[in-house]
């Protein structure tokens, strides 16, 4: 089947699940409820709710316009910090497996890892400032001898270690992401073996303390905002979609500039490969999302349930189906195609759906905290993330045409620029 | 022994570019029932032999569907239909706890249609190819490069196919028959 004509039937055939999943939505929820057998299970959601609202304050903070400016803040530089922390792993993953068909994309990666110091750092301060007043994270306000649950979490949840730890932690980051750079630009001059060697070292040690790191931060910024909340898979969730969004925005980035000073370097071999990976992780980040929600709903444990509880009232509910079908399903089965993921008209939209996707994946994480019965959108939402967006990419341009745009002598060069080409003889010998 | 009857033309080559030439040549002068063997994979060889995507991948998605949706289904039947049974309080059917080994038939029924796919779009199992009469041939798995051109190909010519390999630089040309005959 040609792809056109496949892409008008697809359309249908998600349409007509669509519909089919958001009208019988009501249906599951009553057959949930109405059987004898559930009861426990909803017992146990009742439990939740009495265990979240239990500690003595509101489901959620206030909302006043610093509250408000607070969480919409939060969402979008989350959303950012996605790439710059998704093309560090990107780098980490290039020298551990002395990859060869990224070369070309290292330096798009290599730019963006180092915007993390000294302006995600500088982004990061307004939510440090905001949240140790007491407007992001609920329990910055609450003592933590009232609260049990806080409590045994205080070693972490301090505004001492969130401040410091944050902060060191993008100290750290810049560092390496920095070093990476500084490697990869020395080698431009001389092609000596040595950076690449010492680059090796560090995404050796590095990619086991950026796991921690990036756990660390998430739960930080991210998953205390109920701190009551386990999940020890919370920051390999956001992982997942980082390395998500990322490998779309490169795709985005490597179809752009192929066509101007990147086109000695780049074959369809490199494009068809970060389509690969973008589709490897719609695939990884459905699994990781799912195991969350699966083991917790299997388990049934109020501390652990009320999370996902909070994000089925009202229209929530609905984001989490759109994420479900939009952030897999449609990606997945549109993408299995071989010539889908060559394919820019396919792949164009694709992006900038994936792009709301993993910011509606965000605001899933962050804002029913401060909304509690649904998606609330205010002019703080488009400005934050359209704001903190443009000025990262602005920054990352600048930084991008300071330099060469590929890593000028990298021992894989050659092999990324000619791999799966027909040899020269024998295209000279075609041309007879 | 009655003459056998001549399936086709065996042309070696010498080098990867020399195939690979033969290969767009042969392509361009309009076969269709022919094939290339080489020791190792040569990269850009399935342009220069213009092959199509392969078809596998549809064997594969209709064995993927079939797992997901017989996995769903066995759990529906057995769980709420069939002998319905609580346990640990929970929905007797939900897409939820079905997922799991459905996801996992998924990937064990799309293996078995890549697999099962793979054997009927190549013809096998195959107990004998004409070919491996040839002396020759048994260097394709070590230093040599073939075209294999079938006589059943409506553009072949017992003449001009032999003049079209040769020209093209082949360092031997033979004549493959029916050993079954």
């Amino acid at each position: 089947m040609k792809l056109p004509h496949f892409l008008k039937c697809f359309v249908a055939a998600l349409l007509c699940v669509g519909v089919f999943t958001f009208a019988s939505a009501p249906t599951l929820a009553a057959d949930t409820a109405g059987a004898p057998q559930a009861g426990a299970h909803e017992a146990a959601k009742v439990e939740a709710h009495d265990a979240h609202e239990g500690h003595g304050h509101a489901a959620g903070p206030v909302v006043t316009v610093l509250s408000q400016f607070g969480y919409s803040y939060l969402t979008a530089f989350m959303f950012v910090l996605s790439i710059l922390v998704a093309s560090m792993f990107f780098i980490l993953i290039h020298h551990l497996f002395d990859a060869g068909w990224s070369v070309p994309v290292m330096r798009i990666a290599e730019n963006m890892a180092c915007l993390i110091f000294p302006w995600g750092l500088v982004a990061l301060i307004p939510i440090l400032a905001l949240s140790t007043l007491g407007y992001i994270h609920p329990w910055m306000n609450i003592d933590p001898a009232t609260d049990a649950a806080l409590n045994v979490k205080k070693i972490l949840f301090n505004k001492g270690s969130f401040n410091v730890g944050l902060v060191l932690i993008f100290l750290f980051w810049g560092w390496m992401a920095h070093s990476f750079r500084r490697f990869s630009v020395a080698q431009d001059k001389d092609g000596a073996a040595v950076w690449t060697r010492k680059a090796r070292f560090l995404a050796g040690w590095g990619v086991y303390a950026f796991a921690v790191t990036v756990t660390v931060v998430v739960f930080l910024l991210m998953k205390s905002l109920q701190h009551q909340f386990f999940s020890t898979m919370y920051g390999v969730y956001y992982f997942a979609g980082s390395m998500w969004v990322t490998f779309a925005t490169f795709y985005g980035i490597l179809r752009w500039r192929m066509n101007f000073e990147l086109k000695p370097v780049v074959s369809k071999v490199t494009v068809h490969a970060l389509g690969l990976l973008f589709f490897a992780f719609t695939v990884f980040y459905a699994y990781i999302h799912f195991s969350q929600y699966f083991l917790i709903w299997n388990a049934a444990m109020p501390e652990e349930t009320f999370w996902y509880v909070l994000r089925e009232q009202g229209s929530w509910w609905g984001v989490g189906m759109l994420i479900l079908f939009g952030h897999f399903f449609l990606p997945f089965l549109l993408l299995l195609r071989i010539d889908a993921k060559m394919s820019l008209a396919v792949m164009g939209p694709m992006i900038v759906w994936a792009w709301l996707m993993h910011y509606l994946d965000v605001t899933f994480n962050v804002m029913p905290v401060l909304y509690p019965d649904g998606l609330h959108i205010t002019l703080w939402d488009p400005l934050c993330w359209g704001g903190l967006s443009a000025a990262f990419g602005f920054l990352w341009w600048k930084s991008y045409h300071s330099l060469p745009a590929w890593p000028q002598k990298h021992p894989r060069l050659k092999e990324a620029t000619t791999h799966h080409e027909v040899p020269r003889s024998a295209e000279a010998g075609a041309h007879h | 022994m009655s003459d056998p009857k001549s399936l086709g033309l065996l042309a070696q080559f010498e080098t990867p570019a020399d195939i690979m030439h033969a290969a767009m040549a042969v392509r361009d002068a309009g076969f269709s029932k022919w094939d290339v063997f080489t020791p190792f994979p040569i990269h850009g060889m399935d342009d220069a032999m213009a092959l199509p995507s392969s078809k596998v991948g549809f064997f594969t998605f209709v064995g993927g569907v079939t797992g997901f949706f017989s996995g769903m289904g066995m759990i529906w039947f057995m769980n709420k239909f069939d002998y319905p049974l609580v346990v640990g309080g929970k929905p007797l059917f939900t897409p939820l706890f079905a997922f799991p080994v459905s996801y996992e038939l998924t990937i064990l029924l799309s293996a078995f249609g890549t697999l099962f796919g793979l054997a009927l779009l190549n013809r096998l199992p195959k107990l004998n190819n004409p070919l491996f009469s040839s002396e020759r041939f048994k260097r394709a798995t070590n230093d040599k490069f073939f075209v294999y051109v079938e006589t059943a190909d409506p553009k072949f010519s017992a003449v001009e196919t032999r003049a079209l390999l040769a020209t093209l630089g082949a360092s031997a040309v033979e004549e493959i028959h029916d050993t079954e005959a």
